[in-house]
């Protein structure tokens, strides 16, 4: 799990040689893509039969991105999801690490703990749906339940990993020097794992951002999964496309912060 | 995961014993503290009258659900369902993913400039495009296998460039200086260096096909384990519910196992680490 992301950190610094380089590229590869984009729709909708694929180019698209920031429908469904993704990361954060904690510190947790983790981490989040609406008063706290309980697999995990790979000589010498259980957790196995946490955190941030969508395809009247739904019940394809961007976009955005602190955080590579 | 977490202490008295052995002893334990926990929670529920009806979500009552449900053929067709749509949708992405990351991996220029295209196309939640994949495929069947493609496609894709950036370029000389062709080149160079890598993406692309099949599998389509699920709950029958959730995380943690096991055949870069 972890190779991908450093893999994909490790890309980054190539990007950024020179700054001026590096934003080249993002807008020329996204000038590209939306080129493949118009000229795609632009050949698809000359046919008769496929013209009313004309509204999902990129021009209607980015039209109707205008009308849904003056209405204030993207800013009330990023709000909305952003609330639900938030309280679900946290939640996962709050769980995860301290689990993950125990899982690197105490072999014998370890151990037992690895096949119910490991069948609870393949039940496919939104399976838990029927039972979440039905624990839980309300729709917000089932979406809240499901994005939680997806994104703390990978935040416990990494979690872990982090802690294993961490030198045991480290606690021997903290306990040499009269380090109290607290510093040895403050002083050593906070800033040890917080590169870990931050990659599992990531990944848990993929994960939940795939969940978020399809929960709120159902019961809700708020967030980016239901205006998506609402956008094709209303045959307003321009609208749908519109909201993918957005979608595309925020989830870009929250990605790159990630691997801005990763690298922050990085102190394997110094090494 | 699991192979990064190896066992590196475990109790004395199970030192002697192989450590497969005592990866199978624990995860029984594991599995038994597991629905202990389980009973123990829906014997709680069942002492407070108003949380009563949820006894029907123990393990008990999921068990004898099991049989009952083999016994009609739910299980089997649901998994064969679920199984053929995941498979297919698996196998497009890897004839994707895997050739554009070589591209990737090998073409400086390429990876600069798809860099943010496909970061942003990789953020777009899989699930925002079924309204579209509706429209597009004229049957649900494919439909959901476009959705679990276009879910799986960037792991592997990415998985791909990375192994290939690990790949001293000293090999890439030495075999053009032994005379090998593009085709070559592929097959005895790039492909045996970055199976490892392409499967660990492979398993990251399952986690992620896994999570997108069960709610693509709630509209639409009358079968597949998604489906399963939406019709206990419609039905009432908890047990049922229950019992195909259980189902699921069996079968994607199977899944799963099969994939580490073929990493961990398949990884030279440890060997070379130690």
């Amino acid at each position: 799990m972890s190779t991908s992301a450093t893999a994909t950190i490790n890309e980054t610094p190539h990007l950024m040689k020179s700054t001026g380089q590096g934003l080249f590229n993002f807008v020329a590869g996204l000038a590209i893509l939306f080129a493949l984009w118009w000229i795609g729709i632009e050949l698809i909708s000359r046919s008769s039969t496929t013209a009313y694929f004309a509204s999902f180019g990129p021009v209607p698209t980015f039209r109707a991105l205008a009308t849904l920031w003056h209405e204030g429908l993207i800013q009330s469904a990023v709000w909305a999801s952003g609330y639900r993704l938030g309280a679900g990361l946290l939640i996962a954060i709050a769980i995860g690490v301290p689990i993950g904690i125990l899982m690197g510190r105490i072999p014998i947790f370890r151990e037992l703990s690895n096949s119910p983790f490991q069948l609870m981490r393949m039940i496919s989040p939104l399976s838990w749906e029927p039972i979440a609406v039905i624990v839980f008063a309300g729709w917000n706290e089932a979406i809240i339940f499901l994005i939680a309980i997806a994104a703390v697999w990978p935040v416990m995990f990494a979690t872990a990993a982090g802690l294993a790979k961490v030198d045991p000589n480290w606690f021997k010498v903290a306990r040499n020097l009269g380090a109290s259980r607290r510093h040895v957790l403050t002083q050593i196995i906070v800033p040890a794992i917080t590169f870990d946490v931050l990659t599992g955190i990531r990944l848990a941030l993929g994960v939940a951002w795939i969940v978020l969508v399809p929960a709120e395809f159902f019961g809700v009247t708020s967030g980016l999964g239901y205006t998506i739904e609402d956008a094709r019940e209303g045959l307003n394809y321009d609208q749908l496309m519109a909201m993918v961007l957005v979608i595309g976009a925020i989830g870009y955005m929250l990605d790159s912060l990630f691997v801005q602190l990763i690298k922050r955080y990085s102190w394997q590579r110094q090494s | 995961m699991s192979a990064v977490v190896a066992p590196a202490g475990a109790l004395a008295f199970l030192r002697q014993k192989s450590p497969g052995a005592r990866r199978f002893f624990f995860g029984i334990v594991g599995l038994a503290v597991f629905f202990a926990v389980w009973e123990l929670g829906t014997l709680l529920l069942q002492l407070n009258p108003a949380t009563r009806t949820f006894a029907t979500f123990g393990p008990v009552p999921t068990l004898e659900a099991f049989p009952l449900l083999w016994g009609e053929g739910k299980i089997q067709a649901a998994v064969a369902a679920s199984g053929y749509r995941m498979g297919a949708g698996l196998i497009i992405a890897i004839a994707i993913g895997v050739p554009i990351g070589i591209v990737m991996g090998r073409i400086k220029r390429f990876r600069e400039m798809s860099n943010s295209p496909f970061q942003f196309l990789r953020m777009i939640s899989p699930l925002a495009w079924m309204p579209l994949a509706v429209i597009v495929y004229p049957e649900w069947d494919q439909a959901i296998i476009f959705l679990i493609a276009i879910a799986a496609v960037w792991p592997i894709m990415f998985a791909t460039a990375a192994g290939l950036a690990k790949v001293d370029p000293a090999w890439f000389k030495v075999a053009r200086n032994l005379g090998a062709k593009t085709v070559h080149m592929l097959t005895q160079v790039i492909l045996p260096a970055i199976t490892f890598d392409v499967l660990t993406g492979i398993r990251l692309a399952l986690g992620v096909a896994w999570i997108v099949l069960v709610p693509a599998e709630l509209l639409g389509v009358t079968s597949g384990l998604g489906y399963a699920i939406k019709d206990a709950r419609e039905t009432l029958s908890y047990d049922h519910l229950t019992a195909m959730v259980l189902v699921i995380g069996l079968i994607g943690w199977l899944l799963d196992t099969v994939c580490v096991v073929l990493i961990n055949r398949y990884s030279w870069h440890h060997r070379g680490n130690h």
